[in-house]
């Protein structure tokens, strides 16, 4: 009983030290050949001691971290009596082709050429009879264990002896690109070689080690020169001028980020970077595909097919719950993109009602649930993002108005507040900012075409935009406040971000305005104000543009503003702003000149609340021009 | 328990070389019999494109830096000695169980003329002469030493059933040593070869 007992535990054991020879071999070939993987430096330098993992312990070799890919092996791998066939395949160029590859006909390279260098078979060859000295199972275990030890470290001296270890250690250059890669693939069968590979290819056998019911094996097919692969360094990309520019609505939305982590972004873009970041054809990461869908043929009859990246939760397309995602490249130590520091998105995903942004990226880039935009977002500084599409009653916040207000940004006037947030945060949070405001500047403009459809004030948008924040600064107070207060309107985020736009335009309106406001007379600004409104039809048309910036950054339409509402006797504001969606439709002069009014009048008593004295001296600039 | 005897191939050095290639074949016979817990180290030769494996224990480095030192020093010293060559053995309990013969054969410099040349181009610069002809000499050192890191992989992989047991330790798991032949210790009791070079004569490694 006994001794059955502990054969259970020793075959239990037996299969453990198998299954773990083949990931600790799998680690080992990985690491020492495909440049995404690897985890340490190429000097060597791993973990502290106080860092040995479990895994590490295996066979007295520490090898740090396992990617990713080789826990999703574990995972598929349970019949340890089938064999891992590893290929180590150089992509290189190839002939040049008659551009019929899109992808790649940019600057004439030739198609790219998989190529197998090396190909390992590793595996647990049982010997088919029961051995008689199961009494002896622990020291035969413990035998084969002490064996296997020497083998791998035979294997991994062995693999920077081979000719591949140069071109990985090439690859693996920091400084330099190349026009090859090397990817692998791993299967339990191996795909035929071709028969010129056959021709060149020599064998190597490690001794195999026995074990009690079978032996361990690695072999080695491999090419013994690979000096007649094209193998240089490649050119590297003339400079180009980027018009769509990161957070452009026409940047690419699968552009990915520099990355903290070492080498391995967390998009299925990283392979590309690390790999030959400026090298033609491998910029695409679509372009893989032929290269990794080679695992075809496992499908039909493989349980490794079924494998799944479960381990690889992100909502990535390219990482989808495919059987490639186990071969290799592709799989780099992926991790969620979420645990990055993370900005959501999802104020990109409020796409403004009213908004029929011409550009059409804002809303269709973020709202598409496109999940590169948290790997994008990973990469830009940590804000706490609004969630605009909390109804009217979200309190309102500009995402990054709570941030900015700790920094130090000199207590200029409150209009100003709202401006200096936005051009701080522009070069805090950078790309994010940039894409927000590009988005936003872009849709804002479209806003502005559209609620003054038929009129000229679109061409002076930008001017006028920057009078327009003049104005409002001058008497910003408004904005301001409300920015303060708690609620904004429905498209209020995207309005919102327009003013961040705002610190592209009206800087040297601030300037001016500051200077203004440290003048507390009302003169130059209504002098402004007038000027911005003069009594000519394009003034109404200004007045009107202001108007609708205000609504922008006023509080939401019906809950918030039934706070206002005890104030001021707001029912035709209040009907008018009900309809939120009456914003859409195109309003009388005098309808939108009424609001304003309602509007200055709200921000006086912000104002008078918070205790500005500016605002006194502007409240009789609604009168004065509204009048 | 038997001694497991290794007599690696000899290579053809010069001076300056000996330092480099003590150190790759020292640090890859103590990688594969070091069957402790170990980090290892991928260390790129500075002369030659071999990366070796160290175990990543630095006592062990310093000790074989010494050895080799100790070596280097006896070679300045006797140069027109016979080949020198170190042995590591692995002992357990003052038993021997395995036994390493490094074989080296140091060169003497070169002298600037000589009869013949490797090469079909007509010599015209002494200096440059030397020059390729020392980038010839370390190509085949480099293909040689390749060789014999190879020759270890293949022993330590053959032999196995005489290892003893692995203690439960890091990085080095049995005692060692390295000795280096001494000016009184005439019969080394190795196979050496006695060949010198003494002229300026290129050697062809065959």
């Amino acid at each position: 009983m006994a001794l059955q007992g502990s054969s259970q535990s020793e075959s239990g054991r037996h299969e453990q030290i198998i299954s773990q020879f083949l990931l600790k071999s799998l680690h080992i070939i990985l690491d020492s050949r495909i440049p995404s993987l690897s985890r340490h430096d190429l000097s060597g330098e791993l973990t502290p001691v106080s860092r040995v993992r479990k895994s590490d312990k295996w066979f007295n070799l520490v090898l740090g971290e396992r990617p990713a890919s080789l826990e999703d092996l574990n995972f598929w791998h349970r019949n340890v009596m089938d064999p891992m066939i590893i290929d180590v395949i150089l992509v290189h160029e190839g002939p040049s082709s008659s551009a019929t590859d899109d992808l790649y006909t940019t600057s004439g390279v030739g198609v790219p050429v998989e190529t197998v260098i090396e190909r390992w078979v590793v595996q647990y060859e049982p010997s088919g009879t029961v051995p008689p000295q199961q009494v002896e199972a622990p020291a035969s275990y413990k035998k084969m264990y002490q064996k296997a030890i020497v083998l791998l470290r035979s294997l991994y001296s062995i693999m920077r002896l081979l000719p591949a270890y140069r071109i990985f250690k090439q690859l693996s250059s920091l400084n330099q690109t190349y026009n090859f890669d090397l990817i692998y693939k791993v299967s339990s069968f191996g795909e035929l070689l071709s028969r010129a590979e056959e021709k060149v290819m020599k064998q190597y056998s490690f001794a195999p080690v026995e074990a009690p019911s079978g032996r361990l094996s690695i072999s080695l097919t491999y090419q013994p020169t690979l000096s007649g692969f094209n193998l240089a360094p490649s050119t590297p990309v003339p400079p180009n001028i980027i018009t769509d520019y990161v957070g452009s609505p026409a940047a690419d939305p699968l552009k990915v980020f520099p990355c903290t982590d070492k080498g391995i972004p967390a998009t299925s873009f990283s392979f590309r970077r690390i790999h030959s970041p400026t090298s033609v054809p491998f910029q695409r990461p679509h372009s893989w595909s032929s290269g990794i869908h080679r695992v075809a043929p496992f499908k039909q009859n493989h349980p490794l097919c079924g494998s799944p990246p479960a381990h690889h939760t992100p909502p990535v397309p390219c990482h989808s719950s495919s059987p490639p995602d186990i071969y290799g490249y592709r799989i780099q130590g992926y991790r969620p993109p979420s645990h990055k520091k993370g900005i959501s998105f999802d104020e990109h995903q409020l796409s403004p009602p009213f908004l029929p942004s011409p550009s059409p990226s804002p809303p269709t880039y973020f709202s598409s649930g496109n999940p590169f935009r948290t790997a994008q977002g990973t990469e830009t500084a940590p804000v706490s993002i609004p969630l605009p599409n909390m109804g009217r009653n979200s309190r309102y916040t500009i995402p990054n108005s709570s941030d900015p207000n700790r920094h130090s940004l000199p207590p200029m006037s409150p209009r100003s507040t709202r401006l200096d947030l936005s051009s701080q945060e522009s070069p805090s949070s950078g790309s994010r900012s940039f894409r927000k405001t590009d988005a936003l500047r872009s849709g804002e403009l479209s806003g502005f075409a559209q609620l003054y459809s038929g009129q000229k004030i679109f061409k002076d948008s930008k001017d006028d935009s920057g009078r327009f924040s003049g104005i409002v600064s001058s008497s910003g107070s408004p904005r301001v406040g409300f920015s303060r207060s708690s609620s904004r309107l429905s498209f209020q985020d995207d309005l919102d971000d327009c003013d961040f736009s705002y610190p592209f335009v009206v800087d040297d309106v601030d300037t001016s305005d500051s200077q203004t406001s440290r003048t507390p007379e009302g003169k130059e600004a209504s002098e402004s104000t007038s000027q911005a409104f003069p009594s000519a039809r394009k003034s109404q048309d200004a007045a009107v543009g202001v108007l609708v910036h205000m609504l922008r950054t006023a509080p939401p339409l019906r809950q918030d503003y039934s706070c206002y509402s005890s104030q001021t006797s707001k029912s035709e504001f209040e009907g008018e702003v009900g309809s939120g969606s009456g914003f859409c439709v195109p309003r009388k002069t005098t309808d939108a000149l009424e609001e304003l009014k309602s509007y200055r009048e709200m921000k006086d008593l912000l104002l008078s609340q918070s205790g500005t004295r500016v605002i006194k001296k502007e409240e009789a600039k609604p009168t004065a021009f509204v009048g | 328990m038997n001694c497991e005897v290794c007599q690696l191939k000899e290579l053809e050095v010069e001076h300056f070389e000996i330092r480099e290639v003590l150190r790759c074949i020292l640090h890859t016979i103590v990688f594969h019999r070091a069957l402790g817990l170990v980090r290892p180290k991928d260390i790129d030769s500075e002369l030659f494109e071999i990366t070796y494996v160290q175990c990543g224990d630095a006592e062990l480095e310093k000790k074989i830096e010494e050895k080799i030192d100790q070596f280097i020093g006896w070679v300045e010293k006797h140069p027109n000695k016979k080949s020198q060559a170190t042995w590591f053995s692995n002992k357990t309990e003052r038993l021997y169980w395995e036994q390493w013969y490094i074989n080296l054969n140091v060169a003497q410099q070169p002298k600037a003329h000589f009869a013949k040349s490797h090469h079909s181009k007509v010599v015209v610069d002494p200096g440059e002469c030397a020059l390729v002809e020392r980038s010839v000499r370390r190509a085949a050192l480099e293909a040689a030493l390749r060789e014999v890191l190879f020759q270890i992989i293949k022993f330590v992989n053959e032999k196995r059933d005489h290892i003893p047991p692995v203690p439960n330790v890091e990085g080095v798991s049995f005692p060692y040593e390295i000795t280096i032949p001494s000016s009184s210790d005439s019969s080394f009791g190795m196979d050496v070869i006695k060949r010198m070079l003494q002229t300026g004569h290129p050697t062809m490694l065959s």
